[in-house]
C-alpha cells in the first residue's frame, strides 16, 4: 500500500519518555533541531534544518505500524518492535542504522527455582515431560508473540502455548498466570526481583533503537531529496561519532607510514596523506587512539592532538545508498 | 468473476459429496462458526496457532473463526452426552490466516466417533476420503500413509532412557527432527559442567532423597519461591539425567533399528514384511502394534481399494500433535495441486482431552473442496 504523493518526509519521532529524549538528542548531535511549534503537546512538528521533512509524534508502536503500511517514510523506533509487529520485515522496512540508545535484549526466563533449566534444549525436555504429565501444555507469557513462536520453533520446542501478556509480565509465574515468560530486559534485575533467570541461550534478540525507512511509503523525488539530506547528516554524525580526529606533523611522515597506520590501527587519511611540511590528519577509532599515538610518536611525532570531530561529511551516503538501492531492487 | 450457473455446479458437487457421507450413514452437522478459541490454542499448538482469526465476545472471552471442524465436531459430541458411537459429516467454510487471499477454505468431511473396531473403522475412513477424490473426478490419487503407533511401540519396546523417549516422540510427531536427535543420541549426553557435580551426586538416589537434595540446593541459593513445576519434579528430572549420565549415548545396534525403522517404505504389505523382519531380528515385541496393522490393510483392500496403490513410510507423520495411530494425505498424481487434497488420521486421546468422562476411539479426515476441484480438473 503506498500514500499519494505529498512532497514531504515523513518522520516518526517516539511522543514520549526516554525514547523521545533520546531521539531528540541523537538528531540535536546530528544537526537537526526538532521544533514542536505549538509546544510539547504538539503531535507535528518540523526540523528547521530541514524544511522537506515533517515530523510525526507517535508511540513506537504506531510508528511501527505506520512504516509498514506506509503512512510514514521513516522513523525511529525498536528493533524488537519491527520484528514483532511486521511480518515479512525485512521486505517491508529497512533498518538504515542502529543509534545506540535504546538497548534492551528480548529473553526467555523462567523460574530460579529451575535449577536443572540451563539450555533452551532443557526448556524443550521440560515442556514435553510437562505437557505429558499435566495434560496441558507450559504456559509462556509474552507481548512478543510473533518472535517467540519463531525462536521456539527454532529451537524445536512444540509443546508450549502462548498466553498474550500486556504489562508487568515478568509477574506472570509468581501469581501462576504462565511459568515462563519472555520479555525485553536491559540489565535483568527486575527479572532476578521477581525470582527469574535467564536462560543461557535464551537470547533471542540484541535490541536497540533504529532508524527505520519504510518501503511501502511513497518515493518520490521530493521524497528522496529529503531523506537524502537527512542521511547526510545522520551518517556524518555516526562518522563523527565513530572517529577521533588525530593530528599531527613531523618530517619523518610519509604514505608508507599513514599505509602501515592503516593496516594496524583502522585509521582514514580523509583529507589525504601527509603534506610536503608533514602535516597529518587522520580519523581513528577510539579504541586505538592511544595505540596510534604511540606509534606517530615512535616514528618522530612530538605532539599527538586527539580532538572529537563534530560532523564528518564524506561524498560517500552509505546509509542513503543503501535505502535507494533497496527501494530500486524493490521495483 | 464466478456466474451463478458455475456456482450452482460448484455448490451442486460439494453437496453431492455431503451426500455420499450421509449414505455411508454418517449424521450431517453444522457446527458453529465462532468458536471457543482455548481448545484450539491448547491442542493444535503454537506452529498453528498464529493462523486463527481471533475475536472476543463482550464477556471478554477469546473467540476464533473455527480453523477446521475436527475440534467443533468433537465438542458437539461431547456436550450431547458423548457416549454411544456416532458418526458425523460436514460441508462448510474453515479459516486460517495464511498470511495473503480470503483465509477461508471450503471443507467437508467426516469423524467417527467410539468405535471399538478400530482397523475397520480406519479402513472405511481412507475408503471414503478416495470416494470423495473420485466424486471430483479424481479415480487415482496419491495415497501416503504412516502409523504414529508404531513408532511409540518401537520407541517402548526398545527400553530407552524417559528422556529419549521423550523427545523422540515428540520429534517425531512434531517437529520432524529425528535426524538430528539421533545423532546427539550417538554422541552420547553432556551435561553442563555446573551441573555435572549434582548429577553424581545424585547418581543412586531414591525420588524421596532426591526431593531432599533439590529443596536443600534451593535453600542455600535463597530460593523461596517455585514456579510452575514442583520439587519433586524437578528432582525427578535430574534423576533420570543422572542416570542417562551412566549411560555412554545410544548403544549403535539400536540407533541401528531406528535408522532401518525410519527407511521403512512400501505397499502396507511390503512395509508390515519388512517391519516383521526387523522387529524379529533385533528381538521386538511389536506384534499386537503390526496385527491391527495388518488387519487394516486387509479391511482396506476389502474395501475395493487396490492396497498397492498405498504408499507406507514409517518416517511419515502429519503435523498435528493429536494423532495417535494411522495417518494418511491424499494427493493429487499430477503434481498440480501443492497441498493435500484431503487428509486425515486416528485420534483416540483427543475427546478425553477435550473433556469426555471415557476414552473415546476416533477417526477422520477433512477434504479441501478447491484442492478437489483442481484434482479432478474441474475448478
Amino acid at each position: 500500500m503506498s500514500t499519494l504523493p505529498v512532497k514531504t518526509l515523513l518522520l516518526g519521532v517516539p511522543s514520549k519518555g526516554r525514547l523521545m529524549e533520546n531521539a531528540h538528542a541523537f538528531f540535536g548531535r546530528a544537526g537537526m533541531s526538532l521544533v514542536q511549534p505549538r509546544g510539547g503537546r504538539d503531535y507535528r512538528g518540523t526540523i528547521s534544518e530541514l524544511p522537506g521533512v515533517e515530523v510525526a509524534y507517535l508511540s513506537a508502536a504506531e510508528i511501527t505500524n505506520n512504516l509498514a503500511q506506509g503512512t510514514i517514510h521513516l522513523g525511529v523506533t525498536g528493533e524488537d518492535l519491527v520484528r514483532e509487529m511486521i511480518a515479512d520485515a525485512d521486505q517491508r522496512v529497512l533498518l538504515i542504522d542502529g543509534l545506540g540508545f535504546g538497548q534492551a535484549n528480548v529473553v526467555v526466563a523462567v523460574p530460579q527455582a529451575w535449577i536443572d533449566v540451563r539450555t533452551m534444549h532443557d526448556l524443550d525436555d521440560v515442556a514435553t515431560a510437562f505437557h505429558a504429565k499435566h495434560d496441558r501444555r507450559m504456559r509462556v507469557a509474552t507481548k512478543y508473540v510473533n518472535l517467540t513462536r519463531t525462536f521456539f520453533a527454532r529451537h524445536g520446542i512444540a509443546d508450549y502455548r502462548i498466553v498474550e501478556s500486556l504489562g508487568a509480565t515478568e509477574g506472570a509465574p509468581a501469581t501462576g498466570a504462565a511459568e515462563l515468560i519472555v520479555d525485553i530486559t536491559t540489565s535483568g534485575a527486575t527479572l532476578a526481583a521477581n525470582g527469574l533467570k535467564v536462560i543461557d541461550d535464551g537470547i533471542m534478540l540484541r535490541s536497540q533503537a533504529n532508524l527505520v525507512a519504510s518501503l511501502a511509503a511513497y518515493w518520490g523525488d521530493d521524497e528522496r531529496a529529503a531523506a537524502r539530506a537527512l542521511l547526510d547528516r545522520v551518517a556524518a554524525e555516526r562518522r563523527a561519532r565513530t572517529m577521533r580526529e588525530v593530528r599531527t606533523r613531523f618530517k619523518a611522515a610519509d604514505a608508507e607510514l599513514v599505509a602501515e597506520a592503516s593496516g594496524r590501527f583502522g585509521v582514514l587519511a580523509p583529507l589525504g596523506g601527509p603534506t610536503s611540511s608533514g602535516m597529518l590528519t587522520l580519523l581513528c577509532p577510539p579504541e586505538s587512539v592511544h595505540g596510534l599515538a604511540i606509534f606517530l610518536r615512535e616514528a618522530g611525532a612530538e605532539t599527538v592532538m586527539v580532538a572529537s570531530p563534530e560532523f564528518v561529511f564524506a561524498n560517500e551516503n552509505s546509509l542513503y545508498d543503501a535505502l535507494v538501492a533497496r527501494l530500486n531492487r524493490k521495483g | 468473476m464466478t456466474g451463478a450457473s458455475d456456482l450452482r455446479a460448484r455448490n451442486g458437487r460439494a453437496n453431492g459429496l455431503v451426500d455420499l457421507y450421509e449414505r455411508a450413514g454418517y449424521l450431517r452437522v453444522e457446527p458453529p462458526v465462532l468458536q471457543p478459541a482455548d481448545a484450539f490454542f491448547e491442542l493444535s499448538g503454537e506452529e498453528l496457532a498464529h493462523r486463527l482469526f481471533l475475536t472476543e465476545n463482550a464477556a471478554g472471552e477469546e473467540l476464533c473463526l473455527r480453523p477446521d471442524l475436527t475440534i467443533p465436531v468433537c465438542l458437539a459430541h461431547i456436550a450431547n452426552g458423548g457416549a454411544a458411537p456416532a458418526g458425523y459429516c460436514y460441508l462448510g467454510p474453515v479459516f486460517r490466516d495464511q498470511g495473503g487471499g480470503s483465509g477461508e477454505y471450503l471443507q467437508a468431511g467426516i469423524e467417527s466417533l467410539g468405535r471399538v473396531d478400530r482397523a475397520a473403522a480406519d479402513a472405511e475412513c481412507v475408503a471414503l476420503a478416495l470416494e470423495s477424490a473420485k466424486h471430483y473426478g479424481c479415480a487415482a490419487p496419491t495415497i501416503r500413509m504412516g502409523d504414529v503407533s508404531l513408532f511409540s511401540a518401537l520407541i517402548a519396546a526398545l527400553n530407552l532412557p524417559p528422556v529419549w523417549q521423550r523427545r523422540l516422540l515428540k520429534d517425531f510427531n512434531r517437529t520432524g527432527t529425528l535426524e538430528a536427535d539421533l545423532s546427539t543420541l550417538k554422541s552420547g549426553p553432556s551435561a553442563g559442567l555446573e551441573q555435572a557435580g549434582v548429577l553424581a551426586a545424585l547418581q543412586g538416589s531414591d525420588p524421596a532423597a532426591a526431593r531432599a537434595f533439590v529443596t536443600d540446593l534451593l535453600s542455600i541459593a535463597g530460593i523461596s519461591t517455585v514456579g510452575g513445576r514442583t520439587v519433586a519434579e524437578i528432582a525427578e528430572r535430574f534423576l533420570e539425567q543422572a542416570s542417562l549420565g551412566a549411560t555412554s549415548g545410544l548403544a549403535p545396534e539400536t540407533s541401528a533399528v531406528l535408522e532401518r525403522y525410519l527407511d521403512i517404505e512400501g505397499d502396507p504389505d511390503e512395509a508390515l514384511a519388512a517391519l516383521r523382519a526387523l522387529a524379529a531380528e533385533a528381538k521386538l515385541d511389536l506384534e499386537a502394534t503390526l496385527e491391527t496393522f495388518e488387519q487394516r490393510t486387509g479391511f482396506i483392500a476389502a474395501g475395493g481399494v487396490d492396497v498397492r496403490s498405498i504408499r507406507f513410510a514409517s518416517a511419515f507423520g502429519r503435523p498435528l500433535d493429536y494423532y495417535t495411530g494411522m495417518v494418511f494425505e491424499l494427493h493429487d498424481t499430477g503434481g498440480r495441486v501443492k497441498w493435500p487434497i484431503a487428509a486425515g488420521g486416528r485420534y483416540d486421546q483427543l475427546l478425553t482431552v477435550l473433556g469426555a468422562s471415557e476414552p473415546v476411539p476416533a477417526v477422520g479426515f477433512a477434504a479441501w473442496i478447491s484442492e478437489l476441484e483442481q484434482a479432478g480438473g474441474v475448478a
